[in-house]
């Protein structure tokens, strides 16, 4: 009751103001003329500004032999749709196998191998090792696991920094890469683990870095 | 609780990949292919594509790659449509998409994880300086190791 009545008189103050947001006017003119096809027939930089264009084309069968349901010379969100389609079953397929190595107990492993290599690494305790496995596939399950620890006093102000600028360059890289990478992966050169590993090492460098700085430069207290 | 057998677990982790592609990946990359068609027709890309020929020429890319950073900052997802998408217009081709993708994850969705990790895992202020810089630091350094990489191919 009370919210409601509160939200009645926030729209009442909305009305009462009568005027029109800057934003407002300028969105709704453009889909007035991206929706009214106007824009169809004219040249070069105005079809930005027409649905059709931006609806694009899928492709279409060139080459029977070679050819996917994607077809080839393709283009606007027609096309974007079918690439997002063609890595529904690969993104499926890692999901599965990811969720088995996790359930089995596969990530406890990972987990038990790393605790003892973190201080030489990286400087951090080993306590952390669940986390960062969890931070390799959760952006957030990561970051808030590394609240957890700090508020419970098992890491220190610098050890969270530390253990945070891993976490943030490369943030969730496993399911990120293995998901979102699979747009290009048919197109990529490297075995794909290259790129994944890649960007493995740079997280140890980048905490390494932020390790050296900190004790350097930086006073423990606020 | 029922102990699950293998066979629940696969199946449980490929309809969550499908709940991913389908609300995560496909409107990130209708997104990307608009986006990319707008640059396109307007003729920003190509201008895009003089300006920042001499920055990406160091890493072997071509100007417009410049939008696939730029667009990693905000959002990995978004960064890999617009490759996808510029690989399907002829924009960069296979060696320097090879180049490209590992720097997008290295340094991708920094905006948004101000909030989403810095923000909450309670890092101090004084920190955020020094961990933001070093994930562009990465990025460039992706770009360095795999133009590298991709010459000895």
């Amino acid at each position: 009751m009370n919210m409601e009545e509160k939200q009645k008189q926030e729209v009442q103050k909305e009305d009462d103001k009568g005027r029109f947001s800057l934003a407002g006017i300028i969105t709704l003119l453009l889909a007035v003329v991206i929706f009214s096809g106007l824009m169809a027939s004219g040249k070069g930089w105005s079809t930005a500004f027409d649905f059709v264009t931006l609806s694009g084309k899928f492709g279409t069968m060139k080459d029977a032999t070679t050819a996917t349901f994607m077809g080839a010379g393709g283009s606007g969100a027609r096309a974007g749709f079918l690439l997002a389609l063609s890595l529904v079953p690969g993104v499926m397929l890692a999901m599965g196998i990811v969720s088995i190595v996790e359930q089995t107990g596969g990530l406890k492993v990972a987990q038990k191998l790393l605790t003892p290599l973190l201080r030489p690494l990286m400087g951090l305790p080993g306590n952390v090792s669940l986390a960062l496995i969890s931070s390799l596939q959760s952006t957030d399950a990561g970051a808030g696991m590394t609240k957890d620890l700090f508020d419970e006093g098992l890491i220190t102000e610098k050890e969270r920094a530390i253990f945070v600028q891993f976490q943030f360059t490369g943030c969730a890289v496993i399911n990120n890469y293995l998901t979102l990478g699979s747009m290009v992966f048919a197109n990529i050169l490297v075995p794909i683990s290259v790129p994944l590993v890649l960007v493995l090492v740079l997280k140890f460098f980048a905490a390494n870095v932020t390790r050296f700085v900190i004790n350097k430069f930086y006073t423990e207290e606020a | 609780m029922k102990k699950k057998n293998i066979i629940e677990m696969f199946v449980e982790g490929a309809r969550k990949g499908w709940s991913i592609a389908i609300n995560g990946l496909m409107p990130n990359v209708i997104l990307a292919f608009a986006l990319i068609k707008i640059l396109e027709v307007t003729g920003a890309m190509a201008f895009i594509g003089d300006v920042f020929a001499p920055v990406m020429g160091v890493f072997g890319l071509p100007g417009q790659a410049i939008m696939v950073s730029v667009t990693a900052l905000m959002s990995q997802g978004g960064a890999v449509g617009v490759l996808a998408s510029l690989l399907t217009d002829g924009g960069v081709d296979a060696k320097q998409a090879t180049i490209l993708l590992p720097a997008i994850f290295a340094s991708g969705g920094q905006l948004q994880n101000l909030g989403r990790v810095l923000g909450t895992s309670g890092v101090q202020t004084k920190y955020y300086g020094l961990i933001f810089g070093m994930s562009i630091i990465n990025g460039i350094i992706a770009l360095t190791v795999m133009s590298f990489v991709v010459k000895a191919l």
